[in-house]
């Protein structure tokens, strides 16, 4: 346990001392110190994983906030694993990324200390057992994330994006803090083990913090109606830190109502259904807007609500099998929400890292100037491809096993005796089916239209050469676990038993392993069979004479007739035409020959458009009548501090 | 074992008289001889032999994903009940395997079709994606339902709806057969989705997808869409015919219903013209109607009292 308490502080060493060594060595002290911590964090994670047994310490116990306690239970072991393994990763690709911002007299300093500090404080959210802590450490590793997204802070829309994401952060903590609150003033103390007495003893409480906690940990998660903060700050951000936000940090959401489910023990059949039908909203929502986006890291973002949404349908199953008593559906949600929690933040990070190296070979994230990479960026463009079709929850890369186990929970919980949770289950597969075919859709997209084809302007054109290692090497590395954990998923769902075990008490995951198993020894044979046609093929090697492509009789065909990711995706948002609010940019041709036009559509949420926006004009509105007595003059401030001293003793004198 | 290998054959080797059968069938309505229903065989023989052009646009994934699409479809057949409703591999949750592993399939050769930098293959290819996102969900809530129905995790719970449900079940089969059929049509690209035999790059789907494609590709995409066409027709057969067949009347049946289908597909395309782009979409949409009306029934059919 002394170990993890080292490893905690690590980071935030490596950041303070990169602060005193030259500009470009400072990111590789920061990566290797995250190397340290991720080494001396797995000691005892796995430890706790594999034996199930939890670990604790209390460096500080007498305080007016009670015992300040780290405790390493399943559930925090498994985001332990998942924060330093992403964590380093993310260091890692840094030291190739950053480099054309070392002499542009940037900021890497604060950078580098930002980042520590990030990775840092979410090891301490998901291991400090004290409420008063617990949101010290959130609000570390929201500040810091906040300087870490406004690092280009020359650029307006940054700067924008990132107060955006401030604001949003602050009223997700107070809903969290509102949710403590009231869990401290029932039980009489800050540390989460006494919270769970009063959760248990009173349903109606329990609903009203579940609630409370979920919109709190939602809006950092993103779930639908909470989520417009992503697709602003991940395209702000450099992309380590997107990757890490994404795949990391806004877990500490999930993971946040996991700890208050955790507390709960059987939670109510209404909590059930409502995190269930949210979650599949979100997903739905994440993944069509994705399909609208042109900018990559945009659309990325809009793709971690939909695997927000995903994870949520995982968890939501699982809650409705404990509501119901029907523990193969409880251990099959929980397994594949928890599952997929590590998948999307392996392969977020990939395809995060792939889009900071298309934007940082072309310099733009428009995928409508894109094209052709594939050429100029193999590897890039490999490792982009199993990303994608990891993400789409194709066999055989991971994101596969953790849907089919939350499928196959949703499938075992139609036995149950209830209409009302047969046909919501029976639509959620429907839902979570839907997502998948659209996910394919979004992804075939940007793809092909990145990294296929012809290119479509210069800054496509004239890329000629990949990544340096240090960038492709953390891809790489990534890729391969999602194929790994996609070929052998029944020793990976072994490391799920304990953290499943805090929801459900004596797991019977042996159906589990033998499911795993059959689609382990399905995927390998798929994979045997491949490498089998490639050989056939390479032996049978035929010349392929080169020629253009059929553009039916018309043989000169040049980059601009290439299809676009905009009518790629039309036919099938021309279906769903009153999701949106579409904005078109259109200057028509006029004139024999004429000379200028272009078209465009950009479609904005929907959410955002009609009820955010006209939300927060009024209230500005409201508060700029206010604006009168803030205006600049001293003389009249020290008038309102004298109004104000005034009423303070005239209220003491007469109401004290 | 003698029926994997029975199932493998039929796999491999039904769809070449499938796709004759339909051939001929349109021939006969259209007072024509036609050509032998071999002739597909024979085109698809040929094809193996010939070399192939390739367009200097593409790249590795444009070589590569005929084989991935070749692989997923026989993987996927593996999972679908065949003669007296034997499957090669049969697992619990197996139609979520199958659909995506087919779904792999289609991923590679959407961007197969957009790797070209055709505006006419990104339209085939924009379109298929776009009518997998209708057929997919439809196609789950079926399954869910019929697993809900008969407890059965396995493909195996077509055959038992009538077992589990009695008359209701005479219904909700042929609701199942019709959504599938739809489905057949769509993922197959036949009358009246896609037109196969078109000549007009602008309205085909399935077709525009693989224009660049040529020799051992073309032959084997054709040999593909053919297996997947026996594999959607095994599953209407696998709700129609009945378990407990013994095996010579199981495999008379199962070849009955597979080139029953064929000659339906056939007059079908001779009857009726394809769909205008945008009534596509509504036609697609019926088999979603028929997927919520199977879920209606079998709701009443558990909690009807």
């Amino acid at each position: 346990m002394e170990i993890y308490f080292i490893a905690l502080l690590a980071p935030i060493a490596g950041g303070l001392m990169s602060l005193f060594v030259k500009e470009n060595f400072k990111l590789k002290v920061v990566s290797f110190f995250s190397f340290i911590s991720m080494i001396l964090c797995l000691i005892p994670a796995m430890h706790v994983l594999l034996n199930g047994e939890s670990l604790s310490m209390s460096p500080i116990t007498d305080t007016m906030f009670g015992a300040l306690t780290f405790v390493i239970d399943p559930l925090a072991a498994f985001f332990i694993c998942v924060i330093s393994v992403m964590g380093f990763m993310a260091a890692l690709y840094s030291n190739g990324y950053m480099t054309p911002y070392l002499n542009k007299g940037m900021n890497i300093s604060s950078h580098g200390l930002f980042f520590s500090l990030l990775l840092s404080s979410m090891l301490a959210v998901v291991t400090i057992q004290n409420a008063f802590y617990f949101l010290v450490a959130w609000e570390i590793m929201s500040l810091s994330s906040f300087f870490l997204v406004i690092f280009e802070d020359n650029k307006k829309e940054v700067l924008n994006a990132g107060i955006k994401y401030l604001i949003y952060m602050h009223i997700s903590v107070l809903f969290i803090i509102l949710t403590f609150a009231l869990l401290c003033i029932n039980s009489g103390s800050m540390n989460f083990g006494m919270f769970r007495e009063v959760l248990q003893n009173n349903v109606q409480f329990a609903n009203l913090i579940f609630i409370l906690g979920f919109i709190g940990f939602g809006i950092k998660a993103g779930f639908v109606p909470f989520h417009n903060w992503l697709p602003e700050a991940h395209p702000a951000a450099p992309s380590h830190v997107s990757g890490v936000m994404s795949g990391v940090m806004i877990k500490t959401g999930i993971y946040g109502i996991l700890r208050i489910l955790c507390l709960i023990g059987i939670p109510s059949l209404f909590i059930s259904y409502f995190v269930l039908i949210v979650s599949v909203i979100s997903a739905l929502y994440g993944v069509l807007y994705a399909i609208t986006q042109h900018d990559m890291k945009r659309l990325l973002a809009y793709h971690s609500i939909e695997n927000i949404g995903i994870i949520g349908i995982g968890i939501g199953t699982g809650m409705l099998g404990l509501a119901y008593d029907c523990i193969p559906v409880a251990v099959l949600g929980f397994a594949g929400g928890i599952l997929h929690i590590l998948n999307h933040s392996i392969f977020k990070e990939l395809l995060f890292f792939g889009a900071g190296a298309v934007y940082k070979q072309t310099h733009t994230r428009d995928v409508e100037v894109l094209g052709g990479l594939i050429k100029a960026m193999p590897y890039t463009a490999f490792f982009f491809l199993v990303g994608s079709v990891a993400i789409c929850g194709l066999p055989p890369f991971n994101g596969f096993i953790s849907e089919f186990l939350i499928y196959f929970g949703m499938l075992q919980g139609l036995a149950v005796n209830s209409l009302g949770m047969l046909i919501v289950l029976i639509l959620s597969i429907a839902g979570l089916a839907l997502v998948g075919t659209m996910a394919i859709l979004c992804f075939t997209k940007v793809f092909s239209i990145c990294f296929l084809g012809m290119p479509r302007s210069d800054k496509a054109e004239n890329v000629n050469s990949d990544v340096s290692i240090s960038m492709v090497f953390p891809m790489g590395i990534l890729a391969l676990f999602t194929l790994l954990i996609g070929i052998f998923p029944h020793q990976i769902i072994k490391a799920l038993f304990a953290p499943v075990g805090m929801f459900v008490n004596n797991t019977p995951m042996p159906a589990a392993v033998s499911l795993m198993q059959n689609i382990a020894i399905v995927c390998l044979a798929f994979i045997m069979f491949m490498a089998l046609l490639v050989i056939v093929k390479c032996v049978a090697n035929r010349k392929a004479p080169l020629h253009c492509t059929w553009g039916c009789g018309y043989d000169k065909p040049n980059n601009h007739i290439q299809y676009t990711a905009s009518s790629y995706a039309s036919p099938f948002l021309s279906m769903l035409t009153p999701l949106f609010k579409k904005v078109f940019d259109i200057k028509k041709p006029k004139e024999l020959f004429p000379k200028d036009s272009h078209f465009s559509l950009h479609i904005e949420d929907v959410e955002e458009a009609y009820f955010l926006t006209p939300f927060v004009r009024s209230v500005e509105k409201f508060l700029s009548k206010f604006e009168r007595i803030q205006n600049g003059n001293i003389q009249q401030y020290i008038l309102y501090g004298l109004v104000f001293l005034i009423i303070t003793l005239i209220g003491v004198v007469f109401l004290g | 074992m003698i029926l994997s290998l029975i199932n493998l054959i039929i796999l491999l080797f039904a769809p070449f008289l499938v796709i004759g059968v339909i051939k001929k069938t349109k021939a006969f309505w259209a007072g024509r001889k036609g050509v032998s229903i071999w002739q597909p065989l024979r085109d698809f023989v040929r094809l193996m032999r010939k070399d192939y052009v390739i367009s200097e646009t593409t790249s590795w994934i444009f070589k590569f994903s005929p084989m991935v699409t070749f692989a997923t479809v026989i993987f996927a057949g593996l999972f679908v009940p065949m003669v007296q409703g034997y499957s090669v591999i049969n697992m619990p949750g197996g139609f979520i395997l199958f659909s995506y592993i087919l779904g792999l399939g289609k991923f590679f050769s959407l961007i197969a079709a957009m790797d070209t930098g055709s505006s006419f293959e990104g339209m085939g290819a924009s379109r298929e994606a776009c009518f997998t996102t209708i057929v997919e969900p439809a196609f789950f809530i079926i399954m869910a339902s019929i697993i809900a129905l008969t407890g059965n995790f396995t493909f195996h719970g077509l055959s038992q709806v009538i077992a589990n449900a009695g008359g209701l079940g005479v219904l909700i089969i042929v609701l199942a057969v019709l959504a599938l059929f739809v489905m057949l049509l769509t993922e197959c690209c036949r009358v009246p989705v896609d037109d196969p035999t078109t000549h007009l790059e602008l309205t085909m789907i399935h077709e525009v997808m693989i224009l660049d494609n040529s020799g051992q590709d073309l032959g084997l995409i054709t040999w593909a869409a053919g297996i997947k066409m026996v594999i959607l027709e095994s599953l209407i057969a696998a709700l129609i015919i009945p378990m407990n067949l013994s095996l010579g009347y199981s495999l008379l049946a199962f070849l009955g219903v597979i080139f029953g289908l064929a000659v339906v597909i056939g007059t079908l395309e001779s009857g009726i013209a394809r769909l205008r782009m945008s009534h596509v979409f509504e036609f697609i949409f019926s088999m979603s109607s028929f997927a919520l009306i199977i879920l209606a029934l079998v709701a009443i059919k558990i909690y009807g009292n």
